[in-house]
């Protein structure tokens, strides 16, 4: 059964990604899928908050990799300028992954086939200008776990 | 006294060491401490370090030499290419050895194992894959026993098993896939303490005088420098990755050939 949650604001969508961080773990892979403008570097920027990262979260496409210093390390990836599954190679993609810290990865459809076996797909979906479905498909035990804890996480968010 | 120096970056733990083309068994300085995704923050200061304990420079040395994998892909590109780019700019040579040969040094100088005892070192491949190497302890050093490969964890260790003999193991890939080592090796496995996982700089040493082949200290140590450089150009020497890319890959199946280095591409930067 499908899983997720909606947001109305980018405000809301940050508070979700904060709410997600206190769950994770390190080497926990979350994956993102969206349009451009979806969301995805605030949700990124709201997961950074909640991991107690001080400096600026910005979209890393011309960067591909921006590391952020939290309680856990946060490795941000933007594949949306790799062309093919070997450049992952050269971005260190696989060893960053299975590292020390949380990877959250904007457009790793694109390389889904390199995605590790277990990890949480969120596809955000927008709904008009301010409202987001955000959809999480967990691959793996861990992330199934990871995305009803999230829910809860939320919706508790949502009842303050 | 002819000091070169040699460093490897393959693992998570970074080693420098300074030896001698003179003298195979003089380590002339050494250091070696856990740099994990970080040597191209420490390398070049940690080498700079090295070779001032031995009161050295960059400007006194007659050759580079560089671990050249396999191991981090990222560890391994930064490796060699701050050798290529320090070999090119001082005009000497540039030396290389495997990553895993070194750490199979390592081992057989913390442990002293017994003439021929077999030693299995298994690299992190990532992705659930490692790079499995056999050695056998001769003389005193090793002898490599298999070619540098990527594979799974449970192929390596059955292969291993079906010797049926003791195999004394070691390596980074234990650090995932010790299990899977301990059981289908059973009591013929036998895990080598965590520290000598990882080379330091005397197993460098160790192994840049044991390779064989070209862009190697065994190629160059009798010749003048001018003509060790032309022999070991820095452009020469190439990273060992192992695994293709999805692009050789798709050549392979195509029915064309790919170049038996594991590395993609033509070997544009090589002199003739």
């Amino acid at each position: 059964m499908p899983s997720g949650f909606t947001t109305r604001s980018a405000r809301e969508t940050r508070n979700a990604g904060a709410a997600l961080a206190p769950l994770l773990r390190a080497g926990d892979v979350i994956a993102l899928s969206g349009d451009l403008g979806a969301g995805k570097t605030q949700l990124v920027q709201g997961i950074a908050r909640g991991l107690g990262v001080e400096s600026a979260v910005t979209s890393p496409t011309f960067n591909l990799l921006m590391v952020h210093r939290g309680g856990l390390p946060l490795y941000h990836f933007d594949l949306y300028r790799l062309e093919h599954v070997e450049e992952l190679d050269d971005i260190g993609f696989y060893e960053t992954l299975e590292s020390d810290g949380v990877s959250v990865i904007e457009w790793g459809d694109r390389f889904s086939h390199a995605l590790p076996a277990a990890h949480l797909l969120v596809v955000i979906h927008r709904r008009t200008d301010d409202v987001r479905d955000f959809e999480l498909v967990p691959h793996g035990e861990r992330a199934g776990q990871l995305a009803s804890a999230w829910v809860d996480a939320v919706e508790t968010q949502g009842h303050r | 006294m002819r000091p070169f120096l040699l460093f490897d970056t393959a693992t998570d733990h970074l080693a420098v060491a300074v030896g001698d083309l003179e003298d195979r068994s003089a380590v002339l300085a050494a250091d070696d401490f856990p740099a994990p995704r970080a040597a191209n923050t420490v390398l070049l200061s940690s080498a700079e370090r090295v070779l001032a304990s031995a009161g050295l420079r960059f400007e006194h040395l007659c050759a580079i030499g560089c671990g050249r994998g396999p191991g981090s892909f990222t560890g391994v590109r930064i490796g060699v290419a701050t050798a290529k780019g320090l070999a090119h700019g001082r005009g000497v040579p540039l030396v290389g050895f495997g990553t895993l040969d070194a750490v199979a040094a390592k081992i057989v100088a913390g442990l002293a194992p017994d003439e021929g005892q077999l030693l299995g070192v298994v690299g992190d491949a990532m992705r659930g894959e490692v790079y499995p190497a056999l050695f056998r302890v001769r003389s005193g050093g090793v002898e490599r026993m298999t070619a540098d490969r990527v594979t799974l964890p449970e192929v390596a260790a059955t292969e291993w098993a079906q010797l049926g003999r003791r195999v004394v193991l070691g390596g980074q890939g234990l650090v995932k896939h010790r299990a899977v080592f301990e059981d289908i090796l059973g009591e013929d496995g036998i895990i080598a303490d965590g520290a000598l996982w990882t080379p330091d700089g005397p197993a460098l040493v160790r192994a840049a005088w044991t390779a064989a082949g070209d862009s190697t200290v065994a190629s160059i140590r009798h010749l003048p420098l001018a003509e060790a450089y032309r022999i070991a150009h820095p452009a020469a020497l190439l990273p060992v990755y192992t695994r293709l890319s999805d692009a050789e890959e798709a050549e392979r199946s195509a029915g064309r050939s790919v170049p038996h280095n594991g590395v993609a591409g033509p070997r544009g930067g090589e002199t003739g």
